[in-house]
C-alpha cells in the first residue's frame, strides 16, 4: 500500500514540474531585463523585474490591437455560436427534430479538418468583401465552434426534466415562451459552460485567423508570427505576449473546471 | 419514439388557440429553433465544400484568368509529389506517436489520481492548464525552453547527466521529431487524463473493496474490474484525440516551420504551403479532398460511436 501511494505521489509530482516549468519559464521571460537572456547557469528570477517588455508588446507589435480584436471577436462569437447552438439543441432534444441525421451532420463538422473548408471560405471571403474584417472572422468562429455548443447544450437540455416545460405548456404558454421563459433560465449554468467553452476555443484558435485576416482584423495569437526564429532575440516581448493572451484563458477554464469533461467531450461523457 | 412525444403536451397545438404570425412560428417552432445554425453552417461548410469540389477539377490562379476545366490533373500533381507523401508519412506516424505517448501518461495520471487526498483539487486544477492555452503559444513556449542559445533546457540537461549537452532541438532530425511530439504531449495528455478519469471515477468503489477481499491482485484487478467498464472511454478519448492530432498545424508552424527542409511537414502545413504560400490553389484543393476522403472513414465511425452513447 505504501509503494502504491510513492508511486502515485511521484507520478502527480513529474507532472506537476513538466507542465509548470515550461510555463515558469516564459512568465518569467517576460519580466527578465535583457541582460539576463543568455547568462550559464541561466537567471530563474531576475534581480531587477521590468515591464518593459509589455508595453513593447503592446504597442511596437501591435498586441494591443491584436489584444482588442480578440475581445471583440470572441465575444461576438460566443453569443452568436451559444444563441444559435442553445436554439438548435432545445428542438433536438424536445422534438428529435430531423430525427438522428441533424445531430449528426452537426457533430460532424467538429472534425472536418479546416484545411478542408479554409480554401474556399479564404476565395468566397475575398469575394464578398469579409476577408480581413472582424465581421468576417466572427461569423467563420461561430460556424467553427456551433458543433460545440450544440453537442453540449444537448447533452445538458436531455438530463433535464421535461415537467416545468409540460406545465407551462399546458398552462397555455406558447412554445416560445416556454423555451425562453423556463427552459433557458434552467439551463443558464449549461449556457454559461458551454459559452465560456467557446470563448476559450476562439480565443485560442490559430488557424482560421492566420489565413483570413492580414493587417487589420488580426488576433492576439497571430502576432506570434513577428517572433518566428527570433532572429532580433526579442525573447522577452514574445513572453509578455504569451503571458497576455494565456492568463485570461487559463482563468477561465478554472471556472468551467467542472464542466471540463462534458466540453472535451461534446457531451458525450458527463463526468 | 415519435408517437411517444405526441402524447405529451409537446406535440399538442397549443398554439390553435392564437392566430397570425404567432401561432405560424408556433406551429413551425422546431424548425425555426435549428434554422439559424443550419443556415451559418451550409454557408460556411456545405457551400464552400461543394464550391471547392469546383475549384478542384479547373485551373483556379491568381495569375490564369479564366478556369479552364482540367479534369483530374490537380489529383494527379498532388499524388505525383513525393512530398504530399512524405507529409502524410510525418503526419500518421507523429499522430500515432503523440496519441499512444498521450494514451499512457494519462491513464497513469488518472490511476495515481482517482483516489482522494488533500490538496487535489489544487493539483487537478495545474494539471489542466495545458488545455486552455493556444497550440500557437505552446509551441512557441517550448521553442523558447528547448532552443539554444537562449532555453535552458540543454543546461538542465548537462547538470542532470554530468557532461556538456549541446542538442539542436528544433534544427535537427531525430530531435525535432522529438520536440514537436514533446510539446504536443505537454498540450493534450491532459485531454487524456481528465476522460480516462472520468471514466475511473465512474466505477463503483464496492468492485474494488470485492476484489480486495478476494485477494486479487493488483494486475488481475486491472484486468477483471477497471478495464471493461474502462474500454469504451478510452476508446472515445484516444478517437477523439487522433482526429484531431492528424490536423497538426499549429505547433509546426512555430515551433520548427516544416524544418529542416521538408522533414517535419504534416499534411496540414503541406496543403497550407501550396495553396497560401505557393498559391496553387487547385492543387491544394485537390489535395484537401483526398486528405478529406481518408479521414471521413474514422470520421463517420466515431460520430456513430458518439451518438451511441447519447442514446441509451
Amino acid at each position: 500500500m505504501a509503494r502504491g501511494n510513492l508511486a502515485r505521489a511521484v507520478t502527480i509530482g513529474f507532472f506537476i514540474v513538466f507542465i509548470l516549468v515550461p510555463l515558469y519559464w516564459v512568465v518569467i521571460t517576460s519580466i527578465k531585463p535583457a541582460n539576463d537572456y543568455l547568462t550559464t547557469p541561466p537567471v530563474w528570477f531576475p534581480a531587477k523585474p521590468t515591464a518593459v517588455h509589455y508595453t513593447a508588446a503592446l504597442f511596437s507589435y501591435r498586441g494591443l490591437q491584436g489584444l482588442i480584436n480578440s475581445l471583440v471577436i470572441a465575444s461576438a462569437s460566443t453569443v452568436l455560436s451559444t444563441v444559435m447552438g442553445t436554439m438548435m439543441a432545445y428542438s433536438l432534444a424536445r422534438f428529435r427534430t430531423g430525427g438522428n441525421h441533424l445531430a449528426l451532420w452537426v457533430i460532424s463538422q467538429r472534425f472536418l479538418p479546416p484545411v478542408a473548408v479554409i480554401l474556399p471560405i479564404f476565395l468566397l471571403f475575398r469575394a464578398w468583401g469579409l476577408y480581413d474584417t472582424r465581421i468576417g472572422l466572427i461569423l467563420a468562429y461561430a460556424f467553427m465552434t456551433l458543433p460545440l455548443s450544440v453537442w453540449m447544450m444537448y447533452a445538458y437540455f436531455r438530463q433535464l426534466p421535461k415537467s416545468l416545460e409540460e406545465a407551462a405548456l399546458v398552462d397555455g404558454l406558447s412554445r416560445w415562451q416556454t423555451f425562453w421563459m423556463v427552459a433557458t433560465p434552467l439551463a443558464a449554468p449549461g449556457v454559461a459552460a458551454a459559452a465560456v467553452f467557446v470563448f476559450i476555443a476562439v480565443w485560442t484558435e490559430f488557424f482560421f485567423a492566420l489565413i483570413l485576416t492580414s493587417r487589420y482584423a488580426f488576433t492576439l495569437p497571430t502576432i506570434f508570427r513577428a517572433f518566428l526564429g527570433f532572429q532580433g532575440a526579442q525573447y522577452g516581448e514574445a513572453c509578455a505576449l504569451a503571458t497576455v493572451s494565456l492568463a485570461p484563458s487559463i482563468v477561465l477554464g478554472m471556472l468551467v473546471q467542472r464542466h471540463l469533461v462534458r466540453g472535451l467531450t461534446l457531451g458525450a461523457l458527463r463526468g | 419514439m415519435g408517437r411517444a412525444v405526441t402524447a405529451t403536451p409537446f406535440g399538442s397545438t397549443s398554439a390553435a388557440r392564437r392566430g397570425g404570425l404567432s401561432a405560424w412560428a408556433d406551429l413551425h417552432f422546431k424548425w425555426l429553433m435549428v434554422a439559424p445554425a443550419t443556415l451559418l453552417i451550409l454557408v460556411f461548410s456545405i457551400y464552400p465544400l461543394l464550391f471547392s469540389l469546383w475549384v478542384a477539377f479547373v485551373n483556379y490562379d491568381f495569375q490564369i484568368p479564366g478556369h479552364a476545366f482540367v479534369g483530374l490533373q490537380n489529383f494527379q500533381q498532388v499524388l505525383a509529389d513525393p512530398l504530399a507523401w512524405s507529409s502524410l508519412g510525418v503526419t500518421i506516424a507523429l499522430s500515432f506517436t503523440v496519441v499512444a505517448i498521450e494514451f499512457v501518461l494519462g491513464l497513469a495520471l488518472a490511476l495515481a489520481m482517482v483516489k482522494t487526498f488533500r490538496w487535489r483539487g489544487v493539483v487537478m486544477s495545474i494539471l489542466i492548464i495545458p488545455l486552455f492555452i493556444s497550440p500557437v503559444i505552446v509551441g512557441q513556449s517550448w521553442a523558447l525552453f528547448l532552443q539554444r542559445p537562449f532555453g535552458p533546457a540543454d543546461y538542465l540537461l548537462s547538470q542532470l547527466l554530468h557532461r556538456s549537452v549541446a542538442i539542436s532541438w528544433i534544427g535537427e532530425t531525430p530531435w525535432v521529431y522529438f520536440s514537436i511530439v514533446l510539446a504536443d504531449v505537454w498540450q493534450w495528455t491532459p485531454f487524456m487524463f481528465v476522460i480516462l478519469l472520468a471514466g475511473l471515477a465512474a466505477i463503483p468503489p464496492h468492485l474494488y473493496e470485492a476484489a480486495e477481499l478476494d485477494g486479487v491482485g493488483a494486475l488481475q484487478t486491472f484486468r477483471f474490474v477497471t478495464l471493461p467498464p474502462l474500454a469504451p472511454v478510452m476508446l472515445l478519448a484516444v478517437t477523439l484525440r487522433l482526429l484531431d492530432a492528424v490536423k497538426l498545424f499549429d505547433v509546426i508552424f512555430m515551433l520548427t516551420g516544416g524544418g529542416p527542409g521538408t522533414a517535419t511537414y504534416t499534411t496540414s502545413f503541406y496543403l497550407y504551403q501550396i495553396g497560401f504560400q505557393q498559391f496553387h490553389l487547385s492543387m491544394a484543393t485537390a489535395g484537401s479532398w483526398l486528405f478529406l476522403i481518408l479521414l471521413s472513414v474514422v470520421i463517420i465511425a466515431l460520430v456513430r460511436r458518439l451518438l451511441r452513447a447519447e442514446t441509451p
